[in-house]
């Protein structure tokens, strides 16, 4: 039987996907399982294996199209079969209402606002590309003039704020026009468009600055930052530790070990080792109910030439230091290169963010939803501290813990915080 | 007791058969050529059928066996200046004229085949094969065969639907001072039809020199001439026309050249028209290489019967008899023809290895390339270059106030004046103090012999303007008292006028005006009142201007009369007594090609409109204070449209609307929305709006033909709808 391949849904709410690479051509037997095409997101680049068989009759789209999650990409005919049956196909694919929804800011890509009937897998080992969206669900469509979602997508405003005033509640230019005259864009990802609005109304630039494109990364952050700083109830809770003894135990292990350890990698363990010692803090909030992890998956901040990446290392809590530790530089090597595979960035209880190594003395972190805490770490070095009443040197390095208050109350938070302390502190208990 | 008085035709109705004093007497090179031609088709038309029996020709390949004598009998005494036309089955005749083109001094049997008699035979099979070699470069095929040069007009594949053009050819002969003739070839199907009777009739009224051929092979298809006809003698056609009419053995060819002298001698000196009827027969189907009598319509006792005429046959025969050749020398003249098609065949045939044994297939560097699809459906406009354009607002000269009409006609007179070559052809163009509105007053006083009232015959007078367009020595302008007569000369005007240039090539220029007026509020009713620019922009070929005010009226028909392609020339019946400025005594300026006006600048809307619908909408524009941008489009058509203004009012305003005052089906802005959304769909703030008429064709009663059409109140309801568009903020 001939069967048309979708885009599939390769990152939870995607709505367009990147069709990097065919590793078919037209006329190539395919089996399932095969890997049929490599595919971008917009975090990562994903092998897609085919999980029909068949022979390739016709390929849709070109190398490097951005495709809509649900449209057609290429026809397989079964044995024997010749190109009417996959044109048949085609002719049936052109009509159903296949395709993404026509406006992007109605299925948010992760928590959406409006819970969803279903809770979302979040479990980290469904790493399978999920089942395509019910976009269907959501029958309350915005409408919006094609010149609106022009103008929208090229400054990144979320049309999602703007209400619409023309027929049968259309979205028209000029309440684009009056919603950024307004000032009401003023959210983080409206930078851009506040100014966009006197580009808008005059079509002409002012000198001072140059304007870069966004990338689809540079959006995918702040969608999902300003969501989770917007939606998710943080709260901060702060210490200082005291890494005298893990400073000395990194050093001799290097002195020794072929594997360099770095002072983020014994952070990373011992932020595992606290969720151990606290296991109702490894929790990640849903709307229908808590999800509560045994293992520690971990994700770390990654900076590249794009933008911020938090690829996420599984069960830290079972790893040795060295072995996390070379888990932790083949992602951030991987995360650079623009390698990482989406499941290596979903899921996850808990983030580290490391700004040691630029001096910073502290600072705080935002969620990466769904996890329910980040540790934002900053640089050790000689301070002096009081000690048994007296004044003495020590090196020390500041953490402040972000959480998610739905999850995780001030005083779990505090004794996580603890237990993170402890472990830092001695960092030999980690090794055993 | 009445009193019955015989009446008799004005003109003779003869039939001429050939004695063997006839033959004795005929000069024996003009039989050898006539037997040297025939064997030459005969040759061709089997070769023709033995490809489309391997499947290598495309469409249908309409036999000519059997009725080659009909074809070389007529063209043979031709000059190489006299023209011929054809129908679909209309090999015969093209190699007949295009042969006697490349061998004046006639053919030589003992040694038939020369270079460019090959290159004839050559050519003309590629053409049917739709090679780029051919003739037309693969366009026209078997059913348009065009060779001007030779005097090969080109055939038709619309029965009948060559004759009027034929007509205007002949017209061009008559008055450029030649003796030249144009003979149209058709056969008995196409006796009945329209264009062929209504060219008799306005032919025979203005003497013009042509010679209408008909080919009587007795089938229509598979209908026999007795079941459609009660006169099957069908040159009878031609007395009630006022015709001389000739019939003769079309098996016959001496029989036919020896009519044909009669005709000539009748028709080179002025004295109009001829009818000849040859019946012929053709020895196979319709087209395909099976004998009629396999499809039952016919029995095999009669083809055997026509079989046994075979003009070959006939002339190889009688000159046998007169001892100018032997059987040795005929057997020769067929193997040279057939050593000539083998020849042709083997330049544009290769074997197919992956066929069955011995297949063959065209060799692929010989196929036009696909690029060429499109290409010069029309000309590329460059004649236009260099011509001095103006607006009225820059215009420096002084300004004069005059009504439309009179400015209409006024640069027609003008242009006749300074180019000898426009004719101008209509019903009661030459009457009435310049036709039924006044638009071409003046012109019959000062140029009698180029103003021509015509028979209400709009198919014939429309394919004789668009004839002497083809021929280029005359450049006709043709009205149309109303648009709607339009869909009675539709075959002209559409499959003949508009797809002449593409059909046959793409190089030759068609340069021919119609002009036409919308007539929406005047009560002519259901059948007058339709705006024509949506038909003529949907189908291929055709150019359209439309001129809101008298100034740019005449800019753009200096335009329409320097272009070489067909142009529409719309008028409104509302604007010919409104008043307008022009430039005094400047009638030589154009409207620069492709160029719409902005009639007022705005922000929140583009207009679109054209003809009377642009002050409507200035009206309208301004009792609703929207801000809208009102463009006069003047040029109306897909490849003169201002796309450039378009595109620029769009991207300002993001909502757009196209006004005009006629019916919904046929409109204009039906396809101008398509290609707006398809160009601008990221640009819109709102659907693509739309001021129009109704579904029905307005009616004669007035309140009902109000309220079919669109004027102000209906731009300004428009106005309002696309306001509601933009929002409550």
């Amino acid at each position: 039987m001939a069967t048309l391949i979708k885009m599939p849904e390769v990152a939870a709410g995607a709505t367009e996907i990147i069709l990097s690479k065919w590793q078919v051509a037209v006329g190539a037997s395919v089996k399932v399982g095969d890997i049929i095409a490599e595919m971008e997101t917009e975090k990562a680049v994903v092998d897609y294996a085919s999980d029909a068989e068949g022979t390739v009759y016709k390929i849709l789209v070109a190398d490097g199209a951005s495709v809509e999650v649900g449209s057609p990409i290429m026809i397989l005919l079964g044995a024997g079969e010749d190109g009417s049956a996959g044109d048949a196909l085609l002719g049936g694919a052109a009509a159903a209402p296949v395709a993404a929804p026509v406006v992007e800011t109605v299925n948010p890509p992760v928590a959406p606002p409006v819970a969803p009937p279903v809770a979302a897998p979040i479990a980290p080992a469904a790493a399978a590309p999920a089942a395509p969206a019910s976009a269907g669900s959501d029958n309350s469509r915005q409408f919006v003039s094609p010149i609106v979602r022009k103008l929208a997508r090229e400054r990144g405003i979320e049309l999602t704020q703007v209400s619409g005033t023309g027929p049968q509640g259309r979205v028209v230019r000029r309440d684009l026009e009056s919603f950024l005259a307004s000032g009401a864009a003023a959210t983080p990802t409206a930078t851009a468009s506040a100014s966009s609005s006197s580009a808008l109304a005059k079509q002409e630039y002012s000198s001072s600055y140059v304007t870069v494109p966004h990338t689809g990364m540079r959006r995918a952050i702040a969608r999902r930052l300003t969501e989770s700083k917007s939606t998710v109830p943080h709260f901060y809770v702060t210490a200082d530790c005291k890494v005298d003894a893990l400073l000395e135990l990194r050093k001799s292990i290097n002195e020794s070990s072929p594997i360099k350890i770095s002072v983020n990698d014994i952070v990373v363990k011992a932020v595992a080792s606290a969720l151990m010692d606290v296991p109702e803090s490894n929790v990640v909030w849903n709307a229908e109910a808590m999800h509560k992890y045994e293992s520690a998956d971990i994700a770390v901040a990654v900076t590249t030439d794009g933008g911020l990446l938090t690829p996420v290392i599984r069960g830290v809590e079972k790893r040795s230091l060295s072995n996390l530790s070379m888990e932790i530089a083949e992602l951030a090597g991987r995360a650079r290169a623009g390698k990482l595979r989406q499941e290596e960035l979903e899921g996850g209880s808990f983030a580290v963010s490391n700004l040691g190594m630029f001096g910073t003395k502290k600072f705080t972190a935002i969620l990466n939803p769904p996890q329910s805490g980040i540790l934002a770490v900053g640089a050790a070095a000689p301070r002096a501290i009081v000690e048994d009443g007296e004044i003495v040197i020590a090196n020390i390095m500041t953490v402040t813990l972000s959480a998610d208050h739905r999850a995780v109350d001030g005083a779990l938070a505090a004794q996580w915080l603890a237990a993170f302390v402890k472990r830092i502190e001695n960092p030999l208990s980690m090794l055993v | 007791m009445t009193e019955k008085i015989q009446l008799s035709p004005k003109e003779p109705w003869i039939e001429l058969r050939t004695t063997a004093e006839d033959w004795r007497n005929a000069d024996p090179h003009l039989l050898e050529t006539m037997l040297g031609q025939m064997h030459l088709i005969r040759a061709f038309e089997e070769t023709v059928l033995q490809l489309a029996g391997e499947g290598l020709v495309h469409g249908p390949a309409h036999s000519s066996i059997g009725q080659e004598g009909g074809a070389v009998g007529s063209i043979v005494g031709l000059r190489p200046t006299d023209a011929v036309n054809g129908s679909h089955r209309g090999h015969h005749q093209f190699l007949a004229k295009a042969i006697g083109y490349v061998t004046p001094n006639g053919l030589d049997v003992t040694n038939l085949v020369n270079a460019p008699i090959q290159e004839v035979l050559q050519r003309t099979l590629a053409e049917i094969l739709g090679l780029a070699q051919g003739y037309c470069r693969g366009r026209g095929g078997s059913m348009h065969l065009q060779w001007k040069e030779a005097g090969a007009l080109g055939t038709n594949a619309i029965v009948g639907g060559g004759v009027p053009l034929a007509a205007g050819n002949a017209w061009a002969q008559q008055h450029s001072a030649t003796s030249d003739m144009t003979v149209t070839y058709f056969g008995d199907g196409a006796v009945n039809i329209g264009s062929v009777l209504e060219t008799m009739n306005l032919t025979a009224a203005w003497d013009t020199p042509l010679v209408f051929f008909i080919e009587n092979n007795l089938y229509a298809v598979s209908t026999h001439v007795s079941e459609v006809t009660a006169e099957e003698r069908l040159s009878g056609r031609g007395t009630g026309f006022g015709i001389p009419s000739w019939r003769v053995d079309g098996m016959d060819p001496l029989a036919v050249h020896l009519a044909m002298q009669e005709i000539a001698a009748h028709t080179r000196a002025g004295k109009g028209p001829a009818v000849i009827e040859a019946e012929v027969y053709r020895f196979f189907h319709q087209n395909g290489p099976f004998p009629g009598s396999a499809f039952g319509y016919r029995p095999k006792d009669e083809e055997e019967q026509w079989r046994g005429r075979d003009p070959l046959t006939r002339v190889a025969n009688e000159m046998m008899a007169l001892g100018l050749i032997d059987q040795q020398q005929v057997d020769g003249v067929r193997a040279q023809a057939q050593a000539a098609m083998e020849l042709a065949v083997n330049q544009l045939l290769e074997a197919d290895p992956a066929g069955k044994p011995g297949a063959r297939k065209i060799r692929a560097e010989l196929w036009p390339s696909t690029d060429f699809v499109n290409v010069g459906v029309r000309g590329d406009a460059s004649e236009l270059k260099g011509a001095r354009t103006a607006e009225f607002a820059t215009h420096p000269g002084a300004k004069e106030e005059v009504r439309f009409v009179d400015a209409v006609a006024a640069v027609m007179d003008r242009r006749m004046e300074t180019d000898s070559r426009i004719v101008v052809l209509g019903e009661d163009v030459h009457r009435l103090k310049g036709g039924t509105n006044g638009a071409t007053k003046g012109l019959i006083e000062k140029y009698p012999s180029r103003v021509l009232g015509t028979p209400i015959s709009e198919n014939a007078f429309a394919g004789l303007g668009g004839g002497m367009a083809l021929d280029g020595r005359f450049r006709p302008v043709i009205e149309f008292m109303y648009p709607d007569f339009m869909w009675v000369a539709a075959d002209q005007v559409f499959n003949q006028i508009g797809k002449a240039r593409h059909m046959f090539g793409g190089d030759a220029s068609v340069p021919v005006v119609i002009r036409t007026k919308v007539a929406m509020g005047s009560g002519y009713g259901s059948q007058h009142l339709m705006d024509p620019a949506g038909i003529f922009a949907t189908s291929p070929g055709w150019r359209i201007v439309a001129a809101s005010n008298p100034f740019d009226y005449i800019g753009l028909m200096n335009a329409a009369l320097a272009l070489e392609d067909p142009v529409l020339v719309i008028e409104h019946v509302d604007l010919y007594q409104s008043k307008g400025e022009i430039a005094v005594g400047d009638y030589d300026y154009q409207i620069e090609f492709g160029k719409a006006a902005i009639k007022r600048a705005g922000k929140d809307l583009t207009v679109l409109t054209y003809l009377s619908m642009v002050s409507h909408s200035l009206e309208a524009v301004e009792q609703t204070g929207i801000d809208a941008e009102v463009i006069d489009l003047r040029w109306l058509d897909r490849a003169s449209i201002d796309w450039t203004t378009i595109e620029a009012s769009i991207k300002k305003t993001n909502a757009v609307m196209i006004v005009e005052q006629g019916a919904q089906g046929t409109s204009y802005g039906s396809w101008l929305a398509d290609e707006i959304q398809r160009r601008f769909f990221d640009y819109l703030d709102q659907p693509v709006q739309r001021v129009h008429g109704g579904e029905a064709s307005p009616s004669i009663s007035k309140v009902l033909e109000r309220a079919a059409i669109a004027r102000t109140e209906e731009v300004v309801a428009g106005l309002k709808n696309a306001a509601a568009g933009f929002g409550k903020n």
